[in-house]
């Protein structure tokens, strides 16, 4: 039933993010002090709405301009590893994104002003961004909902692997909007509540924030490894998960097989909906007993597309830090016992498995490591 | 070699169909009222991806330019009441998830891609780098209103779904392979498409570094 394991290992030459706190140090930094990004704003920018709970980059407004607020800071994110080389025959860049600029397109929709459309629907948008940061032709895009982060991490594992590419770069990023929030307001499952990803309450919600991210993958160069990657689709339904929660056990399975025997702590997907709070963590307790599952969204808002470049970032800090955060905003009672509310100390840990999970029952685990 | 042997293949030429007009002629591919709900490109794509019995051991790609167009341009005419319904259409791989969903047909791995001058290349590498034994390949794309004006949308509605396998079988109906070339060479989806639709061979290069080399039995 599972999906197969990437085989080898690649290794990770660099990988950073962006959220409202800063890059992954400043992000791990602010998280280790339980502080959250999410804040209420109004679900559809300048036009209004419930006030629901959103993560915005510092001085960036829910309505899009013209050329994108976003642009700067991903330039001066991508800085430290954007040299000339990337989309060349040997060095491609896979760009991967749940939203691209639905920002542009939804700016343009309302306000009828034509200077959005160079930045806003998918393909305009990535070949602007690939102009912006000098890429050559070589780039590919993958968009599959909040997984889209790790189908980017295992293709580009797969050329690497296969000594197609000297190196490659995967480069994750999603921007809220008023097309975003208003569409999970829509659904019902932002509302004004703030998340508590996996604690069992009445109600659940989730909240939205700013994410960008990127890794550097290699064959034979970097501190941390990925030795591990998994994808279930489930094709239950688009919103929901099969109710025993198999789809979530049948990504874990061949995970769990490469990492037996390894002392692991987890980062789960965690938005702060109910049902998929129970199955996920659930079937981390079932898969991995006695693992501690933290999740950061509580935090950060759900980064959606980015969620899992950005979290994985975030892991690596925590991991050359020696702390784990906590699960912030969540509190007792807990889904299952190995929910940690609290940071700790991941000295004595092998690794840590880093899962999203997406619209139509998708998910995505990898196993991350110390090289 | 970076190989694989087509063992079928579907076509749908909608061309310039309404909606409503697919919708007539697919019904039959889907349980009773379930197009009601599907997007021109969820039926297309989901009749002839359908017609290959996707099995949970393998892996699908998935390949649309422009991705779910029509929807995204009526999700964003329903605000300021944002539709719940258009938001979950218009989120790439919807195209793909409709028929899938309606036969409750899970997978393991699903690459979805996008984009324009190197996409049918991309595909091709992801479909061809699979351990999988076998390797569902599908993409299409749906007629657009006012983005294709911006080039956002195609202009013509088209569907495709190819089996590959990494060994011959005892009657392949074609194989294609990917070559690491110096030459210069671009194929888009539509062309990529009218190729596969028309059953035509091609050895040349069709993206920055790849040749495609596709022959039919």
């Amino acid at each position: 039933m599972a999906g197969p394991v990437a085989s080898g290992t690649v290794f990770l030459k660099a990988c950073e993010c962006l959220t409202p706190f800063g890059h992954s140090a400043e992000t791990l930094a602010a998280l280790l002090r339980g502080e959250r990004a999410l804040q209420p704003r109004s679900v559809l920018g300048r036009e209004g709405g419930d006030l629901v709970p959103l993560a915005l980059l510092p001085d960036r407004a829910l309505d899009e301009t013209a050329p994108p607020s976003w642009l700067a800071p991903v330039r001066t994110l991508l800085a430290p590893v954007n040299d000339a080389g990337w989309g060349t025959a040997r060095r491609p860049v896979f760009v991967t994104s749940s939203n691209f600029g639905a920002g542009s397109l939804y700016a343009y929709r309302r306000s009828g002003d034509a200077a959005h459309m160079e930045y806003g629907a998918l393909v305009n948008c990535v070949a602007w961004l690939s102009k912006q940061l000098g890429w050559h032709e070589n780039v590919a895009i993958f968009s599959h909902a909040c997984v889209s982060a790790h189908l980017g991490l295992l293709q580009a594992s797969r050329v690497v692997q296969a000594g197609l590419a000297d190196e490659a770069l995967v480069f994750s990023f999603d921007f809220l909007s008023p097309f975003v929030s208003g569409g999970f307001n829509a659904l019902k499952i932002l509302n004004a509540d703030f998340p508590a990803p996996y604690q069992a309450r009445a109600t659940g919600s989730i909240g939205l924030g700013d994410g960008a991210g990127y890794a550097v993958l290699s064959r034979a160069k970097g501190d941390f490894t990925i030795s591990a990657q998994s994808m279930y689709n489930e094709m239950h339904h688009f919103t929901s998960n099969q109710p025993d929660g198999a789809g979530f056990e049948a990504c874990l399975a061949p995970i769990a097989a490469q990492a037996a025997g390894r002392r692991l702590w987890i980062k789960g997907h965690g938005t702060g909906t109910l049902d998929a709070g129970r199955m996920e963590s659930g079937a981390f307790a079932k898969v991995f007993p006695g693992a501690p599952l933290v999740g950061w969204k509580g935090s950060l808002g759900h980064t959606l597309g980015s969620c899992g470049m950005v979290e994985l970032a975030i892991s690596i800090a925590a991991l050359r830090d020696g702390r784990t955060p906590g699960t912030i905003g969540s509190g007792a009672p807990t889904f299952t016992a190995e929910v940690a509310l609290d940071s700790f100390a991941n000295d004595r840990y092998d690794g840590v498995i880093c899962a999203s999970n997406a619209f139509g029952g998708a998910h995505a685990a990898l196993l991350l490591s110390h090289a | 070699m970076l190989e694989r042997f087509i063992q079928n293949i579907f076509t749908d030429n909608a061309g310039t169909e309404t909606q409503a007009e697919t919708r007539e002629r697919l019904k039959g591919c889907f349980a009773p009222g379930a197009t009601r709900r599907m997007t021109q490109l969820g039926m297309v794509v989901g009749s002839v991806l359908n017609k290959l019995e996707p099995a949970p051991e393998d892996t699908l790609v998935y390949a649309s330019t422009f991705a779910e167009s029509r929807s995204l341009e009526s999700y964003l005419d329903s605000f300021p009441a944002a539709s719940p319904t258009l938001f979950q259409t218009s989120i790439h791989p919807s195209g793909a998830q409709q028929g899938l969903i309606g036969r409750q047909r899970s997978l393991g791995e699903v690459f979805s891609h996008s984009g324009v001058d190197q996409m049918p290349a991309q595909s091709l590498l992801t479909a061809l780098l699979a351990p999988a034994a076998r390797v569902l390949l599908c993409g299409g794309e749906e007629r657009g209103d006012w983005l294709v004006n911006y080039y956002s949308a195609q202009d013509r509605t088209f569907g495709y779904a190819l089996a590959l396998t990494r060994e011959a079988g005892f009657a392949p109906l074609g194989r294609l392979a990917l070559l690491p070339t110096e030459e210069a060479g671009l194929m888009k989806q539509s062309e990529w498409f009218d190729l596969l639709h028309q059953r035509r061979a091609l050895d040349g290069p069709i993206a920055l570094g790849w040749r495609l080399q596709l022959n039919w039995s």
